[in-house]
């Protein structure tokens, strides 16, 4: 159990990355979201548990945060990223793609191939 | 750098807590309400709308606290909570928390100043060099392993041949007179190798340091460095003080430059003025022949090891070049080897005798501190025990013991740490004390003890461990709680109060040891100040003069101790006068030498030894000893009479059975005398001493170029005799100062003054010691007393008399006190026989001590005893 959230946080600040890269600055609501949206049901996570992954990033410097108006005027945490945020992006997605990519190779791969 | 910027953010968070928490607070439910407004968009009721947001957001406080693990950094801010905590535990006990922090102070402030004087003589022992504790000693020693000095042509080849030292540096104390004819001023200085500033590596104040080839031939270059006071004292720090005359004995010197402002020599804690190169020696000290008789052996040597030397090759080329030296020059040097010795070890001036003095005040202090401990653990442990619910409720609630350890601890580790900063503050008052020089015998010594880096760790460190110590019994004792033993309403378990009782007497029984040691010390202190000395030290002067720096024979020796009394005693207020060499109860001791007497003679090996002291005819009368047999020594003048010799009872006792010693020929100094008289025993040495066997030799045979002007005043007034003798001496010769002019009383007082330091502490400590031991006990029986309100109340129901309760209490308590006492008092005696080997059983410490000990213990039992007997016995069964 803990271990599947420990996997889901490290995907989830992924997720949060991508979706500020993509939307420009955004409040948790708008990320929890976005990321609902994307996901669809597959992921089956409370809106609640981007706020501790945002302090994270927040506390490395690959966001930073202030408030501004939500579009019902009310006052909201807007997050944006930062250059490091960029850094931190580009690198983890190469990190992600790489990792996919050989766990696809092994699916593909046939008993020939590894004999 | 990530994690590094991550944890100074969540550094940053601890401060702004509260803001953060609101931020979240306001970021949830701008969350929910956006929420809340798209399911309304969607067609849901408020309610459900609602409802829906707050459950797509999920568990809002496990989230909060998953935000605030990450937020901050949770051990210190438990620890902070456990800090606050204690703080305001600490304030709702202000009375026993100032007990607690007092008593820590004084125990922590007194280890520190005690260890900051054993830290600077092992590891600062000169001040102002750095690396001074690197420096070895280099010391030519005889067989029969005094230390002997080095002459200045050894020092010569020595520094040649033990190459594992680099620079090795010879200096030696010279007590110089500067000023002009009639003023002349006692100064101490050193003579030293040209080598000797640089290898001490110091840079001057001022000008500049001797240059090596200035002490290279005889009698070159007449030059000075001055210490930093003298400059300031003299020259009132004026720079033009370089370059000017220095008038030293006779000798006018030239200040080259002033040594740092810290730097006293290299023989602390004695504290030197002026530094001459040691080639001026023959100069300054009237022609003597220092510098080329190897049979003079005036010099100290001090050197550091080569980088990646070590001692022992250092010790090995020593030895070889010290037995190539007693072949090349037996008569100098025959049987003469060599050591090399750690500095604060060194033979000469009072460091060695110091440390091991101070070694064991401060295993005293030590014990003292944790009897301290041991009385705060009984206290806490006591307070602990009424914290019992408010645990137990903590723990029900689900902190882990582990929680409840720090919460005890940190408590305990604040108020340890409280008295450890009032403990540094005390030492940094006590050491500054220290440093006020007092002027010892005829050398001025500083102590240049102060609070450091070192010393602060050092309090501090004792703070931690005390509160380790003291914590460790309660934190365990609470740790161990069961949370359902705790709530229960009516404790129906015993009180567990055996570790109590193990501390209580362990408490008493460390009391019972530094008491004692008190009063044997306050005993042998009293009984030294009080005895007879057996001579009459009231009414007399003393007067110190030296003609070393003219370098005299015996003759002029002789002609000038005539001619000084003869003028002394036409005074009209001189009743008597005389001149020795020695004074009785110097604090540097009565020289002892070996002698042969007629008609005794030695069946075992060694040699027979008594004290000696040389005197002028006349001494017997100033000191008011009565000669029992024969008459006083032949005139100073008489060249006729044969060389004398006057012994005292103890010696004839001791030595000739108490048979005739009138007549009887006597061999020491290398020299032949005739037992001319015997005089009463005195005290020589130090007060309380058994009978010492003494030589008094005559100083019409044997001259010296010091003396002590001993004078008995007619009218009882010897201070004003001062003035009288130093005009005097001026008329005699100009150039010769009259120093260390002090009344016996204030020379015997010099004596006391070390002694006397110890005695005082241990005056101000025993009383606190008791007030200790019984705080302790007194909180030990307050506490199993209320935990048994109940049961009293059941007795007095049942008509038990409450002396009969009073008493069985006390008799509970008394017998884990009494063990201690018995236990302390047996360890007490074995110090006291291991330390004192065949001194008396003193009666009063040991038992008077005890009676005191059990007096004070009975009443702190008696107390709490007795306000738990008066009670209402229906009071005490509501009590619950």
């Amino acid at each position: 159990m803990k271990q599947k959230a420990d996997v889901l946080q490290g995907t989830l600040a992924l997720m949060v990355l991508k979706t500020l890269d993509v939307l420009g600055p955004l409040h948790g609501y708008g990320i929890a979201r976005r990321i609902e949206q994307i996901s669809g049901d597959l992921l089956a996570v409370n809106q609640g548990t981007v706020y501790p992954v945002l302090l994270k990033l927040e506390q490395e410097g690959a966001i930073t945060s202030e408030w501004g108006a939500s579009e019902n005027n009310r006052r909201a945490r807007f997050y944006r990223l930062t250059r490091e945020g960029h850094k931190q992006l580009q690198v983890e997605t190469q990190d992600w793609e790489q990792t996919a990519a050989i766990i696809a190779r092994f699916f593909e791969a046939k008993a020939e191939d590894l004999s | 750098m990530r994690s590094l910027r991550s944890f100074l953010s969540r550094l940053g968070h601890l401060v702004t807590r509260r803001a953060q928490d609101e931020r979240l607070r306001e970021e949830i439910e701008g969350h929910i309400a956006l929420q809340t407004e798209a399911h309304l968009r969607a067609g849901l009721s408020p309610i459900e709308a609602r409802r829906q947001a707050m459950l797509q957001f999920g568990g809002v406080e496990a989230m909060k606290q998953d935000y605030r693990a990450r937020r901050g950094l949770p051990f210190i801010e438990n620890l902070l909570g456990d800090l606050r905590n204690a703080g305001r535990s600490i304030s709702r006990m202000p009375g026993l928390a100032a007990v607690i922090i007092v008593s820590l102070a004084i125990g922590i402030g007194v280890n520190t100043s005690i260890f900051s004087w054993i830290q600077l003589m092992l590891f600062q022992p000169m001040p102002a060099v750095s690396g001074a504790a690197n420096f070895l000693l280099v010391e030519p020693r005889t067989e029969t392993g005094g230390y002997a000095g080095a002459s200045w042509l050894e020092y010569r080849d020595l520094q040649k041949q033990v190459s594992a030292l680099r620079d090795i540096v010879a200096s030696q104390i010279v007590p110089f007179n500067v000023g002009e004819r009639g003023q002349t001023e006692r100064t101490h200085g050193q003579l030293v190798s040209g080598n000797y500033f640089s290898a001490l590596e110091l840079k001057p104040a001022i000008g500049r340091f001797i240059r090596p080839e200035e002490a290279e031939r005889p009698g070159t270059e007449p030059v000075v460095v001055i210490s930093y006071d003298y400059w300031q004292t003299r020259f009132r720090g004026a720079p033009e003080a370089l370059g000017q005359e220095l008038r030293v004995n006779e000798r006018d010197l030239i200040v080259i430059g002033v040594a740092p402002r810290e730097f006293q020599g290299t023989m602390v804690p004695l504290k030197f003025e002026l530094w001459v190169p040691a080639t001026m020696a023959p100069a300054l000290l009237g022609g003597t022949r220092d510098l080329e008789d190897r049979t003079i052996r005036a010099f100290s040597l001090i050197g550091m090891l080569k980088p990646g030397a070590m001692r022992q090759e250092a010790q090995a080329e020593l030895s070889t070049a010290m037995a190539q030296l007693a072949r090349d020059y037996p008569e100098a040097s025959a049987g003469i080897g060599g050591e090399i010795l750690t500095f604060w070890k060194a033979p000469r001036g009072p460091q060695r005798m110091l440390i091991s003095g101070l070694a064991v005040l401060q295993g005293v202090m030590l014990l003292l501190l944790l009897a301290v401990c041991g009385n705060t653990a009984n206290l806490m442990l006591a307070r602990g025990s009424t914290r019992q619910r408010e645990m137990a409720v903590r723990v029900a609630l689900g902190a882990g013991h582990w929680r409840i350890v720090s919460l005890v601890l940190s408590e305990n580790m604040l108020l340890a740490l409280l008295g450890a900063s009032l403990g540094a503050a005390i030492a940094v008052w006590g050491t500054t004390a220290l440093r006020v020089a007092p002027l010892i015998g005829a050398f001025p010594i500083q102590f240049q003890t102060r609070v450091d880096e070192f010393t602060l760790v050092f309090a501090m460190l004792l703070g931690a461990g005390c509160g380790l110590i003291f914590s460790a019994a309660p934190a365990l004792h609470l740790a161990r709680l069961d949370p359902q033993d705790g709530l229960r309403s009516s404790p129906n378990t015993p009180p567990r109060s055996r570790a109590r009782r193990v501390l209580m007497g362990t408490e008493v029984g460390l009391a019972m040891v530094v008491l004692i040691a008190a009063a044997l010390f306050l005993q042998s202190f009293r009984a030294a100040s009080q005895t007879d000395p057996r001579f009459r030290p009231e009414g007399v002067l003393l007067a110190s003069y030296d003609l070393s720096g003219r370098n005299p024979d015996d003759a002029s020796e002789r002609e000038f101790a005539a001619r000084l009394l003869e003028r002394l005693r036409a005074l009209p207020d001189v009743e008597a006068a005389a001149i020795a060499t020695n004074v009785p109860l110097d604090l540097h001791g009565i020289p002892a030498r070996s002698f042969t007497v007629e008609g005794r003679v030695r069946t075992e090996a060694g040699q027979d030894r008594a004290i000696t002291n040389t005197v002028t005819p006349g001494y017997f009368k100033v000191m008011a000893i009565p000669l029992i047999e024969g008459k006083d020594f032949a005139d100073i003048r008489d060249k006729a009479a044969p060389a004398q010799a006057i012994v005292n009872e103890e010696f004839v006792r001791r030595y000739l059975n108490g048979a005739k010693a009138i007549g009887r020929r006597l061999q020491t100094r290398n020299a032949n005398f005739t037992i001319a008289g015997v005089a009463r025993n005195s005290v020589y040495a130090a007060f309380g001493e058994p009978a010492q066997p003494a030589i008094y030799l005559s100083y019409r045979d044997r001259p010296a170029s010091e003396g002590e002007i001993h004078l008995r005043t007619r009218s009882g007034n010897e201070t004003a005799l001062a003035s009288e003798a130093r005009a005097v001496l001026r008329d005699l010769d100009p150039m010769l100062p009259l120093y260390d002019v002090r009344t016996f009383s204030q020379h015997i007082e010099r004596n006391l003054y070390l002694r006397r330091i110890p005695a005082r502490m241990f005056a101000v400590l025993g009383p606190l010691l008791l007030g200790l031991a019984a705080i302790g006990i007194y909180a030990v029986v307050s506490y199993a007393v209320a935990r048994r309100t109940r049961e009293i109340g059941v007795r007095l129901t049942f008509g038990a008399t409450s002396q009969r309760v009073v008493l069985q209490i006390i008799l509970e308590n008394l017998g884990a006190i009494a063990s201690g006492t018995a236990v302390g008092w047996l360890l007490a005696l074995l110090i006291s026989l291991h330390a004192i080997p065949n001194g008396d059983f003193d009666v009063p410490a040991f038992v008077g001590v005890p009676a005191i000990l059990l007096g004070v213990a009975t009443l702190a039992c008696w107390i709490p005893a007795w306000r738990a007997s008066r009670i209402d016995p229906m009071a005490a069964l509501r009590h619950e």
